[in-house]
């Protein structure tokens, strides 16, 4: 990562926080909540594929079922929510933890094969466990699960309610924040040095007297976790879950936003997330088919700038400096 | 005990090898553009949609099924060049090809399956059997067409077969998967056999589009239903291998269609995804991976 690249990422925070900020006076002074609804569900998003990047950026595995635990976590949420407890805090522990063993188990599975292989077999992972939940009646089969209360979240002094489009909003982009920020902290540890080090040449590693599995799953659980988590707050916010949440259409959504912002980068996945979003519902006023434009500008990018926008920020960033 | 065998096995194995073939015909496209081109299709599935979409605006029109048999994959060979050409060629020499590829015929996935819904609309549309009536067999009745597909269809997979392993093309299709640049000096036009090869894949993908749009119905994301079956076989018989292909397809069609004689038939998929991540987990390269096994 050059002075340029970690400049254009510094910028694109800022960036974001300032959208959030214009978002937040915007939302309280008109009490238009329909921006803030959608860029949450941006962020929500954003969240799985910031999982996506820790494993397809930061490790080098491509994962095209990462709905698997974005989905788990979503489901996992609403039972809680709905049939058990409706605490925020009880949630997102039962979620991490659940979605830790999840990953736990499925990565004695995936981590087995590597490269193309590794992205297939986390596809027919997804594919396995989508097609369980679709069949299975008590959790609501293809119709999902309806009827997620609106969470209140006591604090010491107030009481935070999830039905405010501005709290949910704020809550997430804080939630979303610190797991970014958590993330961005691993990459300067040791672990982090031999998560790039597996990138770059995952078998020369083990001549320098490194041991590359352990590495590798712990990244694959903290991948878990953070798609895991992400799909929490999904029920929160719609009220419902569905199958759909874990099909290939979501994980694959995911990879396109991680190319979109930039692979490796971890802010490129929710700033992209969020590009996403503005895009499908700007197109998407102007014509049904915003796939067709989504796709081709998907297409476009991997063939001339498969860095996204981090990369195309701090090529000009290096233009500018050269000059 | 016999009649078991007559009345409730034998129609589920010949329902189950007919469903197979068409499956190998997909996961044939799939296992060559892999093994040639390292490239993992993931548009497949929009071009046997593409096939299927076709074959019945053709017959709209008047042309005979059996036209359609021979029109609609050669239609589809400039497509699959001017993909290799423009698009796949572009990522080719990248360090992360794999994934790029793989990304690129994703995207190419999204807008075809967009692009089908402004064409032919979003309804489903069942083209009438061009081969009517039913024949016996084993004592139990079957519809003429679905004997005629399996029939076909392993000569289909058997000519491909021949066209791959025992002919001169094949050899030079080879021997550009072998060792690209040692070939290329040898006077083989190397970006040609690629771009023709992918071509013939996306043929073969519609081909089988043509033939299975008669028993299923024809709609935009058909393909996506299909193609994960497709990849499961792929998967199982090991990338890049035709042998590998055709056994894990009747392997994993039959296991298909049996299972659902015992469980809810809904169970069939997670069961065939299930036995494709076992295999995957001890043999991570399938049963029988590469191209020089046959």
């Amino acid at each position: 990562m050059d002075k340029y690249q970690q400049k254009a990422i510094r910028m694109m925070e800022w960036l974001m926080l300032i959208a959030a900020i214009l978002l937040v006076i915007i939302g309280k002074l008109t009490g238009d909540t329909f921006f803030l609804r959608l860029a949450t569900e941006a962020l929500i998003f954003g969240g799985l594929a910031l999982s996506v990047d820790l494993l397809l950026g930061i490790v080098g595995l491509l994962s095209l079922g990462q709905a698997l635990y974005f989905g788990f976590g979503a489901y996992l949420s609403a039972v809680i929510l709905r049939d058990w407890i409706a605490s925020f805090w009880v949630c997102i522990v039962i979620v991490t933890f659940a979605s830790a063993i999840l990953g736990w188990i499925t990565s004695y599975i995936a981590l087995r094969s590597k490269g193309v292989y590794f992205a297939l077999i986390s596809f027919g992972l997804a594919q396995v466990f989508a097609k369980s939940i679709y069949n299975t009646r008590s959790l609501g089969a293809s119709d999902g699960m309806v009827g997620v209360p609106i969470i209140r979240i006591p604090l010491p002094f107030v009481t935070l309610n999830l039905g405010d489009a501005v709290t949910f909003f704020v809550i997430t982009f804080m939630f979303m924040g610190s797991i970014y920020f958590a993330l961005k902290y691993f990459l300067y540890t040791p672990l982090g040095r031999i998560w790039a080090g597996v990138r770059s040449n995952d078998s020369r590693l083990p001549y320098l007297g490194y041991n590359t599995a352990a590495p590798k799953r712990i990244a694959f659980i903290l991948a878990a976790i953070v798609a895991g988590v992400s799909g929490a707050l999904y029920p929160m916010l719609r009220g419902f879950v569905s199958p759909e949440l874990m099909y290939f259409s979501v994980s694959g959504n995911a990879v396109i936003t991680v190319v979109l912002g930039g692979v490796g980068t971890l802010i490129g996945p929710l700033f992209g997330s969020s590009l996403l979003m503005i895009l499908k519902s700007v197109i998407g006023t102007l014509t049904l088919h915003h796939h067709i434009v989504i796709g081709l500008i998907f297409v476009v990018l991997v063939i001339f700038a498969p860095k996204g926008i981090v990369g195309i920020l701090s090529t000009k960033l290096k233009n500018r400096g050269v000059r | 005990m016999l009649e078991n065998l007559q009345y409730i096995f034998a129609p589920q194995i010949i329902n189950g090898l007919s469903i197979g073939v068409a499956v190998i015909l997909m996961a044939l496209g799939l296992t060559i553009i892999f093994g040639l081109l390292d490239v993992i299709n993931m548009s497949h599935g929009e071009f046997y949609a593409a096939g299927a979409f076709l074959s019945v605006s053709l017959m709209s029109i008047g042309i005979s099924f059996w036209w359609t048999l021979i029109l609609v994959p050669l239609l589809l060979i400039p497509f699959g060049i001017l993909m290799q050409e423009l698009l796949i060629k572009k990522v080719f020499h990248h360090k992360d090809r794999h994934i790029l590829t793989l990304l690129l015929t994703f995207g190419v996935a999204t807008i075809l399956e967009d692009l089908y819904k402004i064409i032919w609309g979003a309804n489903t549309a069942k083209p009438a059997t061009p081969i009517t009536g039913a024949s016996e067999v084993l004592g139990v009745m079957f519809p003429n067409y679905r004997l005629f597909l399996m029939v076909f269809g392993v000569a289909l997979i058997f000519a491909v077969w021949l066209l791959i392993y025992k002919t001169a093309i094949g050899s030079i299709v080879r021997a550009a998967t072998l060792d690209r640049d040692m070939s290329a000096s040898l006077g083989i036009p190397v970006n040609k056999v690629y771009a023709l090869t992918f071509a013939f894949g996306v043929a073969l993908a519609a081909l089988s589009g043509v033939l299975l749009a008669p028993i299923y119905s024809v709609f935009p994301t058909m393909g996506k239903d299909f193609i994960l079956m497709a990849f499961a076989v792929v998967i199982v018989g090991g990338l890049g291998s035709i042998k590998g292909a055709v056994i894990a397809g009747i392997l994993l069609t039959q296991l298909q269609s049996l299972s659902s004689l015992y469980i809810s038939p809904v169970w069939s998929d997670p069961i065939v995804f299930a036995v494709m991540v076992l295999v995957l987990m001890f043999k991570p390269s399938g049963l029988y991976a590469g191209m020089k096994n046959g």
